[in-house]
């Protein structure tokens, strides 16, 4: 008898675990900006963290379908960082590069300022 | 109960056991990456300057990492919290990166606009020992209307035979040029650069657009906006002389500086 309950209780108690995790539509949400943020400054699908946020954005939505609320979080979740990792990355490596240009500009200009005088 | 069964009951009892042990190494190993990632940017004063917010959410995903590892059964989620905290952690650092380098751009952008003031001086010092000054012969200036526009010729004899950079004597023109540029906001120019038929084809090819590249950077910096500037190799094509005699390639080898009209209308490169 006992046998039989047990079951039965843990089914309940999954089924109460499931019914606790809402649509994460706000988050998925914040993915989805984030991404698009992302995409905005120039990271690209090849950028390791990119790859990342946009393959976790395509689970999250397919674990949403599947009503799988707490994985779909949980990846949105991810997602969303990786992304503004990308981000952040993108625009400091603009930054670099361009720190870079300004470098050689000086010293093109003092080489120049050499030679006149 | 038989002896087969409870060997299967330990069998799976074991794999349960060892596949516990798995993640719960997994869900320890991202805690501690975590941790450590915390320990750096919490130590680091330009991170903590540039993105405070980025370094409390770090401490803030691992303190809860940390609390949901003394739970049984939450590995998944340990691994989920430090995974987050990380990535906090990782954005903080570029965000200091970036302010770093914004920083040490506004000085060095105030010590090149000292230099173009300064080169721009050392120019023009250069024209009145040469004793043509800037004047009416601003408009003397050897320009040609063609049907691409108007262009002017910047000849072999202020490059250095092979090499790319301008000699002194371009002095004149280049800041006419500028000062042309300066009068005329919305014209643009392209850059050309061209050699004679002699040697090799990607040399050729290479050095032209070299040279022009030389003429487009002493354009930016005595203070020509590079966007209002394109350039472009073209080699040996397009020759204005003969390439047989030595004075045909002489005059083949040269840079042209073609014009937009008022509008910042270019025609096609060719």
């Amino acid at each position: 008898m006992i046998n039989r309950i047990y079951p039965a209780g843990m089914v309940l108690l999954l089924l109460a675990g499931c019914a606790n995790d809402p649509v994460p539509t706000e988050q998925m949400r914040l993915a989805d900006q984030a991404i698009e943020q992302a995409t905005a400054v120039g990271a690209v699908s090849t950028d390791a963290s990119m790859r990342l946020a946009l393959s976790k954005q395509q689970l999250a939505q397919a674990a949403l379908l599947d009503e799988q609320y707490k994985e779909a979080r949980v990846l949105a979740e991810q997602a969303e960082l990786d992304a503004r990792e990308a981000e952040a990355r993108v625009l400091a490596s603009k930054s670099s590069a361009q720190l870079l240009e300004i470098n050689k500009r000086i010293n093109r200009m003092r080489q120049q300022l050499g030679s006149q005088l | 109960m038989s002896k087969g069964y409870q060997v299967a009951l330990s069998v799976v009892l074991s794999l349960a056991l060892g596949g516990c042990a798995g993640s719960q190494q997994a869900s320890n190993a991202a805690l501690e990456a975590a941790r450590a990632s915390f320990q750096s940017v919490k130590e680091n004063s330009n991170v903590l300057r540039s993105a405070p917010k980025d370094v409390i959410r770090a401490g803030e995903s691992l303190a809860r990492a940390d609390r949901l590892s003394n739970y049984w059964g939450s590995e998944a989620d340990v691994e989920h919290y430090a995974y987050l905290s990380q990535r906090y952690s990782a954005i903080a650092v570029q965000k200091s990166e970036l302010m770093l380098n914004q920083e040490r751009e506004a000085k060095l952008e105030l010590e090149r606009q000292r230099l173009q003031l300064a080169l721009r001086e050392a120019k023009m010092l250069s024209l009145q020992e040469q004793g043509s000054m800037l004047g009416d012969q601003m408009i003397s200036l050897a320009t040609t209307q063609t049907d691409r526009g108007l262009i002017i010729t910047l000849g072999d004899v202020l490059f250095d035979a092979g090499h790319a950079d301008l000699k002194a004597s371009a002095n004149r023109t280049v800041l006419k040029v500028v000062q042309f540029l300066q009068l005329n906001p919305r014209r643009i120019v392209r850059i050309e650069g061209y050699t004679d038929s002699s040697g090799d084809d990607a040399q050729n090819l290479e050095l032209s657009r070299a040279r022009a590249q030389a003429v487009a950077d002493v354009l930016t910096d005595l203070g020509v906006d590079s966007k209002r500037i394109s350039v472009k190799g073209l080699g040996e094509s397009f020759p204005v002389a003969e390439n047989a005699s030595f004075k045909g390639r002489a005059q083949n080898r040269r840079v042209e500086i073609v014009f937009s009209d008022e509008l910042g209308g270019l025609g096609e490169s060719r």
